[in-house]
């Protein structure tokens, strides 16, 4: 166990009042680097580790001084607005520290376990009030698992709650410890079949299957954490009747009575400019949003194959429903 | 679209659409201004009206137009030899009682229709130039009030209402007991006495305590003569019944709800008579729990719940006619609304638990059934103890109302802020823990005592960034300001202290430094100024009437105007609050820190409203640290400028009247409007933005989401501090309350899940937040097809500041404003 205050964590970002990452008010913290690749992330600045760097273009000011600034001539201003060379970018920061008005962004920064929990603490009283806590999510949070578990360890001793979102694509000694010391996990389970596994998240579902029934073993010594199976409903991926029935048949075999909450969470589209700030090009960007039908025949499909109606939910928006999600 | 409500009964639904009618009704409730026929008389006191600037430009107009329309009374022949109170006293009475029409409209509960009166001032000829001396003459306070809004100072007046008079007493014992205890006083007087100002007040108190049952008389008479008339077998008993009722009240004390509701109607309407002003935050207290007592025995005896509610309905639509008053002016931005009768419901007990009772839940369904309707406005109380079944209900409303259906007002932070004015006025003995919790809010959410307070909840309202303009110009302005209604330039230096060039302030320390000298110095300004629209009002504005349900004036012989009242203050309410925060943050940020430009150069890219600054604002705008983020080293900042303000302000009293200063924190509309004309700020805004509004961080600066908007609210106020609190831990710098506006996404509220979540939000906002709360939850589409196609919108109600507007009848400004704060909230 590292007590190092100093421990550093690297974090893409805190969102405060969080409702949708458990229960109560939460402050979530969105952890960088992910140990998969799904091909629909809605946070494609979490992947990878090191830094990303993004330009907005509705705050700029065309003032031109990243250009100037930019030692490795890694920054281009056309009619189109701003261009990054991402080959070139040392991402050392100057042109987004010295950015007027914000519109560069590096996403992803260091903070000291110190800073970290001071920021968590803040919101102590919607906590308590709500049944609320703190969720550690990404990204994939356990990457930094030495800061993480620190991290458990304040808060606890504060007595605040704590999950954990997880994919579960980690080593089983850290899945191990994180059953031990979380209130709450929240589990990606998205695709059963293999191949399709590999296909849309580029890394196989073994570990993540071995690592679920890990946990499934904890919960049944120990009563405890809370587990909670998400499941992104993702049009053509992971939305099909046999994908839902194999979930829904590996819960009902290997973690009966175990599994608090099964969710299966609507796409949204929201995080289309994310990809073009990223330079980065995505399957789904004219994707639809699944129909209120669709999520509800799924839904009913889950609750049949499960065997336990009433841990199963959806969230999320739907296309005549669109407001829902803003 | 036509107006579809639930739970409404026919007689309601009539009562309601006939009042929708507005300007094509045939029955209302107009301003009717009467005159003693003198050719110097005045109907039209200007001086109780300089809070609402736009009405500057029509004074004129307003005071030429009522004098020259209005209905003589025929005086009595020693009417000039009795005093003044005495003569206004009389003459109200006699305009009200035997020259305005009285009139009941079909169905409804409750009588008292026509009180929107413009009374005759009643001075003589030499007290009249004396007065207009005061007003008009070469050192008048209309023209130093326009100079003092226009040069972005502030603005004053000595406002009429604003405070909950003492119902409880009147429905208890009626006015029969306030002319009994008057009349026992005056016999109590010397011979001097009577001859004198304390004589002269008592016997007009003593003729107003009267009014009301004569009034009453007038109406069971007619109720009577209409029970003759009516077919309907039911009608007809329910007007015996009114008629009845009014023999009774308010001269009596109440039997029943409906006598309750009654007395509590007339004796209302009658202050709006007295200060011949339409519903200026006259408020009811907490009505769910003075009216308790009515209804359990009336329910007990047999009345039905829905025959109650109806009563309450019929009491609602009374509130509304008040507009009737300035229907006919045509809207405009803030100027028609908003009267602010507020009514208190629920809320802590004596022993901490909480007051709720089956009325407040009856309320509430009165609000909701009666919702999208402006007035009465209710306040719902919330504190540790506020049952789930009062926060189900709350978040219900919330979630199926368009705009805030009601406003919150928190007991704990709320009674800090009163019992630390009781330290800071020496007032101990009147405000202290064992009656601090039947506190009730008036106007929008002004926090004050009941039945023996007057505290000018809205008398004073100081734009505080002007602060950082003088201090930056060295007791200078960073551009000249105009007259607006002359167009004449204000040349004049400012009687500013000189507080160091730019170049002079060497740290951010001795430009805080400079700050803190001009701070005191506009509030001296503005003291000064009220100072002497008081000293007016306590000479020549008396208000006998309303002077008897306010404990204190009776016992001192003093009329309220004259600093009657137990409990004085006049309040000062800080405008601008997070701008001047956030300019400081500015500052010291570009100048001091970072030096990114000089103290020199940040002014002149001020004089030059920002233009070929972009940069230099960027930065100001969006890395210059910001309040309302939770940002600890900015909250305290934030906090140091409340201390400084709020405690200066607790320096000043009245020459004339005694009336001690207090602070506060409402912009009602002038965060808007004073952005056009006062100069462009530190934090990056220009000139022709608005301004921050009352105690909420800038707009869009609150990007850490709304429990970090709301912790550095409760900072700004003091936060808790153990061992320093003014109530347990919580501090509260702003007896009079900070209004503080959300507007939030309904889908924080979309499920059953969300809105336990919701609550929760509400009970941390207990623990860490302000005195008062404001929810909008708005849908951008629908916000633009209103603005689009008002005529569909008629009821599509929207919360400002501390006012309910109906969205289509508001300025496209502030429509705007609304949109893009919703457009901000859902990216």
């Amino acid at each position: 166990m590292n007590n190092n205050n100093d421990t550093k964590v690297r974090i893409l970002d805190i969102q405060r009042m969080s409702t949708e990452d458990g229960p109560g008010i939460r402050t979530t913290v969105f952890f960088k680097g992910c140990s998969l690749k799904c091909a629909w992330c809605h946070n494609p600045e979490s992947i990878s580790f090191t830094p990303s760097i993004e330009w907005y273009e509705n705050r700029c000011i065309g003032c031109k001084r990243c250009v100037e600034i930019c030692p490795k001539n890694a920054v281009a201003f056309s009619e189109e607005g701003l261009a990054f060379d991402r080959d070139k970018c040392a991402l050392c920061g100057k042109c987004a520290n010295q950015c007027p008005a914000q519109a560069i962004v590096i996403k992803g920064r260091e903070m000291s376990r110190q800073e970290l929990l001071h920021t968590l603490l803040k919101d102590k009283a919607y906590y308590d009030k709500s049944g609320g806590g703190v969720t550690f999510s990404g990204g994939e949070a356990l990457m930094q698992p030495n800061a993480v578990f620190a991290m458990i360890n304040d808060i606890k001793s504060m007595g605040i709650h704590v999950a954990i979102d997880t994919a579960g694509y980690i080593p089983f000694q850290i899945m191990e410890k994180v059953a031990e010391l979380a209130d709450l996990i929240l589990y990606d389970l998205k695709i059963m079949d293999e191949a399709a596994h590999i296909k849309y998240t580029a890394k196989s579902n073994d570990l993540i299957k071995k690592n679920l029934l890990i946990l499934g073993d904890h919960i049944r010594k120990n009563k405890r954490p809370v587990l909670w199976i998400r499941t992104p409903i993702i049009p053509g991926a992971t939305d099909s009747i046999q994908n839902i029935t194999a979930i829904g048949e590996f819960i009902h075999q290997n973690l009966p009575g175990l599994v608090e909450r099964w969710e299966l969470c609507s796409f949204n589209n929201l995080c289309k400019d994310k990809y073009l700030r990223l330079d980065l090009s995505w399957t789904y960007a004219s994707c639809g949003l699944m129909t209120k039908e669709q999520m509800d025949e799924l839904t009913a499909c889950a609750k049949l194959v499960c065997k336990e109606p009433h841990i199963v939910q959806w969230t999320g928006s739907t296309a005549i429903d669109l407001k829902e999600e803003c | 679209m036509d107006v579809f409500y639930y739970n409404i009964s026919k007689r309601i639904e009539f009562l309601l659409n006939y009042y929708y009618k507005g300007v094509e009704r045939k029955w209302s409730n107009p301003f009717t201004p009467f005159t003693t026929g003198t050719l110097w008389d005045d109907v039209y006191d200007e001086t109780s009206n300089y809070i609402v600037p736009e009405k500057y430009e029509i004074l004129d107009k307003f005071r030429t137009s009522l004098r020259l329309s209005a209905h003589p009374v025929t005086l009595p022949d020693d009417f000039w030899s009795h005093s003044l109170v005495e003569r206004r006293s009389w003459f109200i009475k006699e305009a009200i009682v035997n020259y305005m029409p009285q009139e009941v409209l079909p169905g409804e509960l409750i009588a008292g229709a026509r009180f929107n009166m413009m009374a005759s001032r009643c001075l003589n000829e030499e007290e009249a130039a004396a007065r207009n001396e005061l007003i008009y003459g070469p050192d008048g306070v209309r023209e130093r009030e326009i100079e003092f809004h226009y040069r972005g100072f502030g603005n004053c007046t000595t406002a009429s209402g604003h405070l909950i008079p003492n119902h409880q007493e009147v429905i208890e014992k009626g006015f029969r007991h306030i002319y009994e205890d008057l009349e026992e006083k005056y016999g109590l007087l010397t011979e001097a006495e009577k001859n004198g100002p304390k004589g002269n007040q008592l016997r007009a108190m003593m003729n107003s305590a009267t009014m009301p049952r004569e009034l009453a008389a007038r109406y069971s008479a007619l109720c009577l003569e209409l029970s003759r008339e009516e077919k309907d077998n039911e009608r007809k008993k329910e007007l015996e019944m009114m008629a009845e009722n009014l023999k009774r009240v308010p001269w009596e004390g109440a039997r029943n709800f409906w006598e309750a509701v009654q007395s509590l109607w007339i004796s209302h309407m009658l202050i709006m008579t007295d200060e011949n002003y339409p519903g200026p935050g006259i408020s009811f207290g907490r009505i769910d729990q003075y009216l308790y007592p009515y209804w359990e025995k009336s329910i007990k005896n047999g009345m039905t719940e829905d025959f109650g509610k109806e009563i309450l309905k019929c009491f609602w639509i009374h509130c509304n006619t008040a507009y009737d008053a300035t229907i006919y002016e045509g809207n405009n931005q803030g100027i028609t609304s908003g009267f602010g009768q507020l009514l208190t419901i629920s809320g802590v007990g004596k022993d901490g638990q909480d007051m709720s009772n089956d009325l407040t839940y009856v309320l509430l369904d009165v609000i909701d059934d009666m919702s999208p309707i402006l007035e009465p406005k209710p306040s719902i109380r919330l504190h540790r103890k506020s049952p789930d079944k009062l926060l189900d209900k709350v978040v219900d409303m919330l979630s199926d109302s368009q705009g805030a259906p009601f406003l919150i007002n928190f007991d704990e932070r709320s009674m800090a802020g009163l019992l630390r004015e009781a330290k800071m006025s020496n007032n101990e003995h009147l405000i202290n823990l064992e009656n601090v919790y039947d506190y009730a809010s008036v106007g929008c959410l002004e926090n004050t005592m009941v039945g023996n307070d007057r505290s000018g909840t809205v008398d004073n309202n100081l734009y505080l960034s002007k602060v950082v303009e003088l201090t930056l110009c060295n007791g200078g302005e960073l551009h000249t300001y105009d007259n607006k209604l002359s167009k004449e330039r204000y040349e004049h230096e400012l009687d500013s202290p000189k507080t160091g060039n730019p170049e002079d302030l060497k740290s951010f320390e001795q430009f805080y430094h400079a700050f803190e000298t001009q701070m005191c110095y506009i509030i001296k300004k503005n003291v000064e100024l009220y100072d002497a629209l008081d000293t007016i009002r306590a000479t020549y504005c008396p208000t006998p009437y309303l002077s008897c349900l306010v404990k204190g004036c009776a016992e001192k012989g003093l009329d309220i105007t004259q600093g009657g009242a137990q409990i004085k203050f006049t309040t000062v309410e800080g405008v601008q609050f997070a701008t001047t925060v956030d300019s400081l943050l500015a500052v010291k940020y570009l100048v001091y820190d970072k030096k990114i430009c000089t103290l020199s150069e940040l002014k002149e890219a001020l004089q030059n409203n920002w233009e070929g600054y972009e940069v230099l604002r960027s930065q100001a705008k969006f890395r210059a640290p910001k309040y309302g983020r939770d940002d600890d080293e900015a909250d305290a900042l934030a906090e140091k400028v409340m201390a400084l303000w709020s405690n200066e302000v607790w320096k000043y009293k009245t020459t004339k009247t005694k009336v001690q200063f207090r602070p506060g924190m409402l912009s009602w509309n002038y965060w808007i409007t004073t952005g056009y004309f006062m100069a462009a700020t530190p934090d990056g805004r220009r000139r022709g933005e608005f301004f921050s509004n009352a105690i909420c961080p800038v707009d869009g600066a609150d990007i850490e989401g709304p429990t970090a908007n709301v912790n550095s609210v409760g900072k700004a106020l003091g936060g808790r501090k153990k061992n320093l609190g003014d109530f347990e831990d919580y501090i509260n710098y702003l007896p009079n309350g900070a209004s503080h506006t959300m507007t939030l996404s309904p889908a924080l509220m979309r499920d059953k899940n969300h809105k336990e979540k919701f609550k929760a939000f509400l009970r941390g906002y207990i623990e860490n937040g302000g005195t008062a709360l404001q929810i909008n939850i708005l849908d951008v589409d629908m916000l633009k097809d209103a603005q689009k196609h008002p005529e569909n919108y008629r009821n599509l109600l929207v919360r400002v500041t501390g006012y309910n507007a109906y969205f289509a009848s508001i300025g496209k400004e502030l429509q705007d404003e609304i949109i893009a704060r919703e457009s901000h909230s859902k990216l």
